[in-house]
């Protein structure tokens, strides 16, 4: 416990739908408002508290900034549902890492679920490094303007990785969606 | 982020809709509160409101030079001392249509120890006045007339220079008013008993904020405890960041509504900021106003700003 209270999102002063932007600048602002520098916080709090203010701020910002270690953080939270569990299989492939979304994976899902999670489709972009207008494409379900399937299935299985869904499961689920060509 | 937006502040009790007390304070001397008050003034009659000053600053009275005006015939205290009937007969003009002062001049220090009674009637009678604005500009420190002027207005503006020394002072201020606040909304009994240990306290003891009196009282009066976040609910300074030169100072303003929030739950604000600026001394120097000198000056456009802004009830947000 330290001086600061509440969750990650709290200590931040934001809402559990903050972009990926705004954790980043809520961070630089309350590291400053901390800084053994910073006047505001000089007759307020003595050095140890702000020491540790710090670091509370540091922490609720590593988890914020990474979507799976944020995903879980919601659901440890009560923010969001936990995710369906996945069945054992009898090859014993290890369990898949990341969410598995529920119902037909159409872009329109994976564009709710990104939405939920509080990131833009820039930061995928970013992140995954897939074109934007393509990921916008997938979202959209805008079939005709998809790339072939072996490099679609790339651009899915990194997109899935950048939200924190398993990818694979996500990937193929996508392409079971496309019409038969 | 959402920083908590000022909520419209409440009527005074017998006051038409829009007539507005707007009182500034600031804990230190020697920061450029008249000035301020003066500019802030100004600037408000020549958005068209009927503004009237009022120096309550007894005893270091400044708003007549800051305005540029002779030592008034008539003052605050011929009111006070009941030498003149109406606090009309007190009104001076200062060549800035829609703006009018309650001079402070050659009131010495006698004056300053007004005693309860004396400090109602001026409420009433200012509350009483037929204009949009009546801006008080208070003394420095924490003296109870101080502290009660700061309450009753419909804006407590306080004033904060970007130094440490400052905004220590800022912060005793705010506590010194939200203690008095809490005491008066208080009935007599135990509660009442710790607010004035944590107005007695010497910095360091006791209380060490709001909150931990809040969770002592808790413990010995629950009922009190809902009057208490009543009153700090309804109390919501706002805070002007004065000569502003390191372009890092204006966070400042953001860092101590974020401070009050957290670490005192006051509901404090971000009016707005105003650079130091030569213009402002040179025309000092030529006891003009820099916002009739200099009307182009970043200092004057700042003062603009925050004019409309205040009186619009907005006050500064986080970027994000």
């Amino acid at each position: 416990m330290g001086p600061l209270l509440g969750s990650h999102y709290e200590i931040l002063g934001l809402e559990p739908t903050a972009t990926f932007e705004q954790v980043e600048r809520a961070y630089r602002y309350h590291i400053g408002v901390y800084s053994d520098s910073a006047l505001a916080t000089y007759s307020l709090l003595d050095p140890g508290e702000r020491q540790i203010a710090r670091a509370q701020v540091q922490e609720a910002y590593d988890v914020l900034k990474d979507p799976l270690r944020r995903r879980t953080y919601d659901v440890s939270i009560g923010l969001a549902p936990a995710p369906v569990p996945v069945s054992v299989t009898h090859d014993a492939a290890p369990p898949p890492r990341g969410v598995a979304l529920e119902g037909p994976v159409t872009g329109a899902a994976l564009r709710g679920f990104r939405e939920r999670s509080g990131v833009s489709l820039k930061d995928i972009a970013e992140r995954s490094k897939v074109g934007l207008r393509y990921l916008q494409y997938i979202e959209e379900d805008r079939h005709n303007d998809l790339p072939a399937r072996v490099y679609l299935r790339g651009f899915l299985l990194e997109y899935a990785r950048a939200l924190g869904l398993e990818p694979a499961r996500t990937a193929d689920a996508y392409l079971a969606t496309l019409p038969k060509r | 982020m959402s920083a908590p937006l000022a909520m419209p502040p409440p009527p005074a009790a017998d006051a038409r809709p829009q007539r507005q007390i707007w009182s500034v304070g600031g804990g230190k001397g020697g920061i450029g509160k008249s000035l301020l008050t003066a500019s802030l003034g100004w600037q408000l009659a020549q958005l068209g409101k009927r503004v009237v000053l009022v120096d309550a600053d007894l005893g270091g009275a400044n708003l007549h030079t800051c305005l540029g005006l002779q030592n008034p015939k008539r003052t605050l205290g011929d009111f006070i001392q009941r030498r003149v009937a109406q606090i009309e007969d007190v009104l001076v003009e200062t060549g800035q249509p829609g703006l009018r002062l309650v001079s402070g001049a050659s009131d010495f220090l006698s004056a300053a120890n007004i005693n309860y009674a004396q400090k109602v009637r001026v409420l009433n009678r200012l509350r009483a006045l037929d204009v949009d604005v009546v801006l008080i500009d208070l003394g420095a420190g924490t003296s109870y007339n101080i502290i009660d002027f700061f309450l009753i207005s419909n804006l407590g503006l306080l004033t904060v220079v970007p130094e440490p020394t400052s905004v220590e002072n800022g912060y005793r201020f705010i506590k010194s008013a939200l203690y008095r606040k809490l005491r008066i909304a208080t009935r007599e009994g135990p509660a009442r008993q710790l607010i004035d240990d944590a107005l007695s306290q010497r910095e360091g003891k006791g209380f060490k904020n709001p909150v931990e009196l809040l969770n002592a009282v808790r413990e010995i009066d629950p009922p009190a405890v809902d009057l208490m976040k009543k009153a700090m609910a309804s109390f919501q300074p706002r805070f002007i960041l004065n000569q502003v030169r390191a372009e890092s100072d204006v966070a400042v303003g953001h860092h101590l509504v974020t401070a009050c929030v957290r670490h005192l739950g006051i509901r404090a604000s971000y009016a707005g900021f105003v650079h130091y600026d030569d213009a402002v001394w040179q025309a000092v120097r030529h006891r003009r106003l820099f916002v009739v000198e200099a009307p182009r000056s970043r200092a004057s456009e700042e003062v603009r700003r925050l004019a409309c802004g205040l009186l619009r009830g907005e006050s500064l947000q986080l970027p994000w």
